[in-house]
């Protein structure tokens, strides 16, 4: 056994029993559930103050962290990507596909040509829009169509 | 050969269950037809593509927490080619084969599948597992090989490595704080002829702290290992003063060349190491009885030089929410460094207003949306598209609709547009809202 090995061994055995008494009490933490209750309303900002009064105390994050506002809309990428479970409570996964996708052709408001009410990326005419708003905030772009998605750019982007 | 394998993954999950044992929870499919005439410069073009959409969700397969997740989707042109140089196309967006015991919100998922965890953003033709563990903690992991997209112009990949890994390791305390670590390692990316790329390789910390139930501050910073530099910070402040008025501030700092290190199509690793964009903004949300306000106000700033973004939206609902109105406006300014090529201004105001109606047994609605430019661009001094959809539902899932759209902008003298769409859209569970 080499001397990094030796010295690495108490702290591979530590870990090795913290994820074993882990494992062993993970039999009483709760999960969120699989699915909320109760159907909720189809194209409406959902407030969930209505039936969580106070989440503060409990497990959960606070009414805010999940109560649809405008507000939420436009931020929801954070707190989708630290929990993603509580969106799918609600929500079906192909709801988030809806716009994030890896390689997609049609825009989503033409999809839902038929829905103007949802929040939905790029309307109009955003072929001439995108060439100011590229320059403005990259990272705007980057975020959806940087390492994904990326099959429309280069369609001019030669 | 790797590039079959990794697409056959999350197909072959759908083999691997009994067709007596699924349980179907919900199947989304739509299928849509577009007839297009697209006028650039003089040149008019006919395009008829047929695109299907088709989301399955399997639960409780054979009685057990296993549940199966598959997306994806397809398009045939009828007439000329409308997207690139195939007659058709198609991807898988998720396959995966989920395992969730009934305990520690503990997940296992095998197949094409995305990760969002911390700073991780990816999609991965792998394994995936996370739980919660005692005192507070929780962990994930993932592993497995990149999803690839189309390859560069004028190289042999899409400038990615060809397997990941990374996860993250977090801790909450009750309803108030919670800290996370998170990574992601990509394995060494391809030499490229003519782009500048690199390895993808980040970790950073993300937070949630509500010290109070009225006051929230959540976000994230990232560190890109490959060029020893911080590539990004993102943070949110959402305050509540009473429950129906939600004011938020919002900070984003990016350095460019770390934060764009892989983004090969601009060259991302070849930008300047001084280089940082940046934006504060700030917005506010007021629900009224039948609706809701909502005003925001945003400044960037770049080496370029720097603009601002104001504006304001309106919605609200009548007749038990089957009658829905919207319309927004924003401005944004900006400096002439930030205009197109060959024109004199990037300033413009957008406004956009819809009316809609949704019945049990119809629907239709009436979109415009327009962008009035402050200096003319390429000879014009707006651009606009303005819609027309409706629609009936045959049964409460099956639903025949169409839309005619009508546009002129700086691009297309005109574009016209008709799209029939039958949409199949059933959940079997008495899931929650499905959108």
């Amino acid at each position: 056994m080499t001397t990094i090995s030796r010295r690495l061994f108490p702290l591979i055995l530590a870990g090795a029993l913290f994820l074993l008494a882990g494992c062993a009490r993970m039999a009483a933490l709760p999960s969120l559930p699989e699915s909320h209750p109760e159907s909720l309303a189809v194209g409406q900002q959902v407030n969930c103050l209505e039936c969580h009064e106070d989440q503060q105390k409990g497990s959960l994050k606070s009414f805010s962290a999940f109560s649809h506002t405008a507000v939420f809309v436009r931020n929801h990428r954070f707190y989708a990507q630290s929990d993603d479970r509580l969106c799918a409570s609600c929500h079906k996964r192909s709801f988030c596909a809806d716009c994030h996708t890896n390689q997609v052709e049609m825009k989503p408001s033409l999809k839902y040509g038929n829905r103007p009410d949802r929040e939905m990326p790029h309307r109009g005419d955003y072929l001439t829009i995108h060439k100011i708003e590229g320059k403005i905030d990259p990272a705007s772009c980057y975020r959806c169509h940087g390492r994904g998605n990326n099959e429309r750019c280069i369609s001019c982007h030669r | 050969m790797k590039v079959f394998l990794c697409r056959l993954l999350p197909l072959s999950t759908l083999l691997t269950i009994p067709a007596s044992s699924w349980a179907l929870t919900s199947v989304e499919s739509t299928t849509i037809l577009r007839l297009e005439q697209r006028d650039a410069a003089g040149s008019k073009k006919d395009v008829a593509p047929l695109t299907q959409f088709l989301g399955l969700d399997l639960d409780r397969l054979s009685g057990s927490s296993l549940s199966l997740h598959f997306y994806g989707w397809g398009r045939l042109d009828l007439a000329e080619k409308s997207y690139n140089t195939d007659q058709g196309g198609g991807s898988v967006t998720y396959g995966y084969l989920q395992y969730r015991p009934r305990d520690a919100n503990a997940e296992l998922r095998l197949g094409r599948f995305f990760v969002h965890e911390g700073i991780v953003n990816e999609q991965v033709d792998g394994v995936g597992a996370r739980s919660d563990l005692p005192f507070g903690l929780a962990i994930s992991a993932f592993g497995g090989a990149t999803v690839h997209t189309v390859n560069l112009p004028g190289e042999e990949s899409d400038g990615k490595g060809d397997g990941l890994f990374g996860g993250r390791v977090s801790y909450r305390y009750r309803g108030v704080v919670e800290v996370g670590l998170s990574g992601v390692y990509e394995s060494a990316a391809p030499s490229l002829a003519t782009h500048a790329g690199g390895n993808h390789r980040l970790v950073g910390g993300d937070l949630w702290l509500a010290p109070h139930s009225a006051v929230e501050l959540t976000g994230h910073s990232s560190y890109n290992t490959e060029t020893s530099q911080v590539a990004e910070h993102s943070y949110l402040l959402n305050v509540r003063p009473v429950q129906e008025l939600t004011v938020s501030a919002r900070y984003e700092e990016e350095r460019d060349r770390s934060y764009f290190y892989t983004w090969a199509l601009f060259s991302g690793a070849a930008l300047d190491p001084a280089d940082r964009s940046r934006s504060i903004g700030a917005s506010a949300s007021y629900r009224i009885r039948k609706g809701e306000l909502f005003a925001e106000y945003r400044r960037y700033k770049r080496e370029l030089g720097t603009a601002d973004r104001f504006g304001g939206e309106a919605k609200f609902s009548f007749a038990d929410n089957r009658v829905r109105a919207g319309g927004g406006y924003h401005y944004l300014r900006a400096d002439q460094s930030f205009a197109i090529s060959g024109t004199q201004s990037p300033s413009y105001h957008a406004v956009r207003g819809y009316l809609m109606t949704d019945t049990p047994s119809y629907f239709g609605a009436l979109d415009l949306t327009a962008y009035l430019f402050k200096e003319k661009i390429f000879g014009r001094k707006s651009a606009w598209e303005g819609t027309a959809s409706g629609g009936y539902h045959l049964t409460r899932a099956l639903a025949l609709s169409g839309d005619v759209a009508y546009g002129s902008n700086p691009q297309f003298s005109d574009e016209v547009r008709a799209v029939v769409r039958l949409t199949y859209n059933m959940a079997y569970d008495g899931k929650g809202g499905t959108k």
